[in-house]
């Protein structure tokens, strides 16, 4: 130890550290100037990465809490709602949002807003988690920075743009609501590829307009020639062309929609915010000419005479071709015209220009100088009848060579006039009316009531006891007849014993004279088919009544006929008659059979010439119903075209003739001879 | 910091034995430092003035010197830097059912303030106590101290001063409550999607906050509350 010495040298840095401290500086107090840095540091990052703040105004706050309700975009949250105030004059909320930095540039004055709430709509339910989360700010903005902008008003529901971005807006025009909904689905061959909103009454016309936005790359999809037609619901038509049930999907059945097509070739593509109208559904759309309503022509014609059947549809029909439709039915009074004029009915329709046959994209002004040149050459409109049995009624543009000229008015009010031409109510029409009418004239109910009691008659007459004994006698009749025939056999064979040859000769013509006979007789047919000929004839001058009552007449006789006592007693009769002929059998059988035998040919040729006769009947009954059935028909072809009501009335009528003819004809015969009825000649 | 110049101070000084302890209240004061000795502030050895290393525990010698305190009041002022954040930002963010229940940040002062709104009073007044009150009783405390130190005081001053010292000693780890119910909270409640809590940036500043609190009454050398006793009566007695 030198406790003397000089003390040792300090270090230099203890040197240095003491006049620091000497100084009044000490290294310690980095430490508060680094803790004041990073403090700093701290609170100027979050200074500045507090972003912007921006201001939406909402009608209401439903569901927003300042400092919790976050603002998203794309379902990410890029702000934070700060504060809720209120506007000057107390009508909205003004929301203070402070977005987050990153995206603030992004918002300028294309970006829109709205709250995210549950909802429960015929879509479908949506947004079920903020039910639980509370509610939030979406935005929605493009991806080009602008000048920013920190106030806007936000939108009562969301804009449709938000979901693909690209797209196309356009107008739809509907007469209705129906088929229109907010949100509700546009389909292209029942895809969605859009949906409309904004539903609102045009300020113009009578229509509804929504805009509807078609997502990229459908949109390209739409030309001037593209049609929209109503797809909700379910609709019936009894039209033109039947029965017709159309049914979409369930879920447009119950929230709407509409589809569209082009359907027509030659359109051109159309700009932003084009103007499409609805069809009330695609039959209509396929036969709609209305691409684009804005070319249409409106034009009006008066007529005096009824339009029951015409409909504010209806078509407008030019060379057989739909051009246009009716839009409005209406009254035109004008003191100015002539005594009795002074009201006739105005019928406004529109008329397409690319349907008349010019070339797509024709403006109205060339549309209507074709028209005008047509009018100057005789084309006229008029009401004609089309469609089932002419009920329902078009209007008919035809050239008419042989009318006085005529022009458009052009100078009408509301719309230019077209000359017109009394209606063309359908031939067809009225002679279903006439065919109608005859048949009520028709006395059915007596027909029947005849038929029935002649039915109960003939049912009156099986029944009795006599008629069901005769089969039985028929049975005997026909062994009787056996045994003759065996008889006949052994007699032949006894006659060929006897060579009785030349006995035979002399039977045998005698038979051929019998078939001369015959054929005479035959030749007097064409005289007696004349005679049917000329009956048939003046049935057919007398027409239905007469033919009617001629039916009744005859079988008001057959009835009697049938019911008198001389029909009771006819079974007794055939009776008395196949007995008679048993008895001439066994005369035969028992009898000498040599000398029997001329006898017995004799018998048969008078039996071959009943043959012949009843078969000369035969033909000549078949071909007389024939020419009557054909002259029925002829006078009911007569009546109208080859529907199959007509078909029906005609065969009807066949059937009536025929049947009316066949009791004639077996009432005749059985009063003439009654032992056919039993042998069938 | 050592002082050099008072290496070069008298080594022989009157007894050792009579500078241990005054003698009461009224008896005159006799410190150390009057005495030519020098305490070690490590195991409390006393040494004579000239000593530089105490030879029980080998701690560095240092005479009192109010130039000491400028480590105070450096660390006192980083951990009142620290204070502020920690209560402005939030200490806790909570977050139930995976955001959709609910949730949130929380200052310490909002969640006493939530705790009140509930009716919690007890524990509104422990987290008052503990996150507020303490930490701003201390930066108070130390700051007196700091300034009082050395100035002349009477002896009972110089008591109530120490016992100030020691209180404020004691109770700084015990400002860290905070923080550790932050801690605790984190690591046990993390349930996932149901509930979870996360610390805050708060938390790291308060926690930041206590220990240069600590730091700073650690940096205190208490000799000095000592040190600027009148020591007339104790003159007169010697004289």
């Amino acid at each position: 130890m030198s406790d003397s010495s000089v003390p040792r040298p300090p270090s230099p840095a203890r040197r240095t550290a003491a006049r620091a401290a000497q100084a009044g500086f000490s290294l310690v107090w980095l430490v508060p100037i680094l803790a004041l840095v990073v403090t700093l540091g701290l609170a100027w990052n979050a200074f500045a990465g507090r972003g912007e703040l921006i201001e939406i105004e909402f009608s209401d706050a439903t569901g927003i809490v300042p400092g919790e309700t976050t603002l998203r975009f794309r379902e990410v949250t890029v702000g934070k709602v700060e504060s809720v105030s209120f506007t000057a004059d107390l009508r909205n909320v003004v929301v203070s949002v402070r977005v987050e930095p990153e995206v603030a540039p992004y918002i300028d004055s294309d970006a829109e807003f709205w709250i995210v709430r549950p909802i429960v709509s015929a879509q479908g339910i949506s947004r079920l988690d903020t039910v639980l989360s509370g509610v939030f700010i979406e935005g929605f903005w493009d991806a080009t920075p602008d000048q920013p902008k920190t106030h806007f008003v936000g939108l009562a529901q969301p804009t449709l743009a938000r979901l693909s971005g690209e797209g196309t807006w356009y107008v739809l025009s509907s007469p209705g609501a129906k088929g229109l909904a907010e949100g509700a689905p546009i389909t292209f061959r029942g895809l969605e590829v859009g949906r409309m909103q904004n539903l609102r009454l045009s300020e113009t016309d009578e229509s509804v307009l929504a805009d509807m936005f078609i997502e990229a790359p459908h949109d390209q999809r739409l030309t001037s020639a593209s049609v929209f037609w109503d797809t909700s619901g379910f609709s019936v038509s009894l039209g033109a062309k039947g029965l017709s049930l159309n049914v979409a999907s369930l879920s447009q059945l119950v929230q709407g929609g509409v589809a569209f097509s082009t359907m027509a070739a030659g359109g051109v593509p159309v700009d932003a915010g084009h103007l499409f109208r609805l069809q009330p559904d695609e039959e209509s759309a396929r036969t709609s000419l209305f691409g684009s309503a804005e070319e249409d022509i409106r034009l009006s014609m008066l007529v005096d005479n009824n339009l029951n059947g015409l409909t504010t549809e209806s078509d407008v029909m030019y060379e057989g071709l739909a051009v246009g439709r009716v839009t409005e039915l209406g009254v035109d009074i004008d003191e100015a015209r002539p005594e009795g004029e002074e009201v006739r009915q105005r019928i406004t329709f529109v008329v397409a220009p690319s349907r008349l046959g010019l070339a797509p994209g024709a403006s109205q002004q060339e549309a209507m100088k074709f028209l005008e040149d047509r009018v100057a050459k005789g084309l006229r409109a008029r009401v004609a009848s089309s469609g089932f049995l002419g009920i329902s009624k078009v209007v008919d543009l035809v050239e008419q060579p042989l009318v006085p000229p005529d022009a458009i008015d052009l100078a009408a009010k509301p719309y230019p006039i077209m000359p017109s031409v009394p209606p063309e109510v359908s031939d067809l029409g009225a002679s279903a009316e006439g065919l109608f009418n005859r048949l009520g004239s028709l006395n059915l109910e007596e027909l029947l009531q005849s038929a029935t009691n002649m039915m109960d008659a003939i049912t009156q007459v099986a029944a009795s006891p006599d008629t069901q004994a005769i089969p039985k006698t028929l049975r005997t009749t026909l062994e009787d007849t056996q045994a003759a025939v065996a008889d006949v056999k052994a007699m032949t064979q006894e006659l060929r014993d006897a060579n009785a040859a030349a006995n035979l000769a002399r039977a045998l013509d005698e038979a051929a004279q019998a078939a001369e006979a015959v054929r005479l007789a035959a030749a007097d047919v064409p005289g007696m088919v004349e005679q049917i000929d000329a009956a048939a004839a003046k049935v057919e001058e007398f027409g239905f009544a007469e033919i009617s009552a001629e039916a009744e007449g005859i079988l008001t006789d057959l009835r009697a006929m049938l019911g008198s006592e001389d029909a009771e007693k006819l079974p007794r009769n055939l009776s008395d008659t196949l007995e008679a002929a048993s008895g001439l059998l066994n005369d035969l059988r028992d009898g000498n059979a040599a000398g029997s035998l001329n006898e017995a040919l004799g018998s048969a040729r008078v039996a071959a010439d009943e043959v012949a006769k009843a078969a000369q009947t035969l033909p000549e009954l078949a071909e007389r119903f024939q020419r009557l059935a054909a002259r029925a028909e002829v006078v009911v072809a007569a009546y109208g075209g080859d529907s199959a009501f007509n078909q029906q009335a005609r065969a009807m009528m066949n059937e009536l003739s025929r049947a009316a003819t066949a009791f004639g004809s077996l009432a005749r015969t059985i009063e003439r001879n009654p032992r056919a009825f039993i042998l069938g000649r | 910091m050592s002082d050099v110049p008072d290496m070069t101070a008298t080594p022989a000084n009157p007894a050792i034995d009579a500078a241990v302890e005054p003698d009461g209240h009224d008896a005159p004061v006799l410190t150390a430092h009057r005495a030519g000795l020098l305490g070690c502030r490590s195991c409390g050895r006393v040494w004579s003035a000239d000593t530089h290393q105490c030879a029980r525990c080998g701690a560095h010698l240092v005479p009192p010197d109010r130039r000491s305190l400028q480590a105070v009041w450096a660390w006192l002022l980083a951990g009142m830097i620290f204070y502020v954040p920690a209560n402005i930002m939030p200490i806790m963010t909570t977050s139930s059912l995976g955001g959709l229940g609910g949730g949130g940040d929380s200052t310490i002062l909002g969640g006493v303030l939530q705790l009140v709104h509930h009716g919690d009073w007890w524990i509104a007044l422990v987290i008052l106590v503990a996150s507020i009150m303490v930490p701003i009783g201390k930066f108070i405390a130390i700051i007196w101290l700091a300034l009082v130190a050395g100035k002349p005081a009477t002896v009972e001053e110089a008591h109530s001063r120490l016992h100030i010292y020691e209180v404020v000693e004691f109770i700084g780890r015990w400002s860290m409550i905070d923080v550790f119910v932050v801690a605790i909270l984190s690591a046990l409640v993390q349930l996932g999607f149901v509930v979870s809590i996360k610390p805050g940036p708060a938390a790291a500043s308060f926690a930041l906050s206590v220990a240069f609190t600590m730091l700073s009454a650690l940096s205190f050398d208490p000799r000095l509350i000592w040190r600027g006793l009148p020591l007339r009566r104790r003159k007169d007695v010697n004289e």
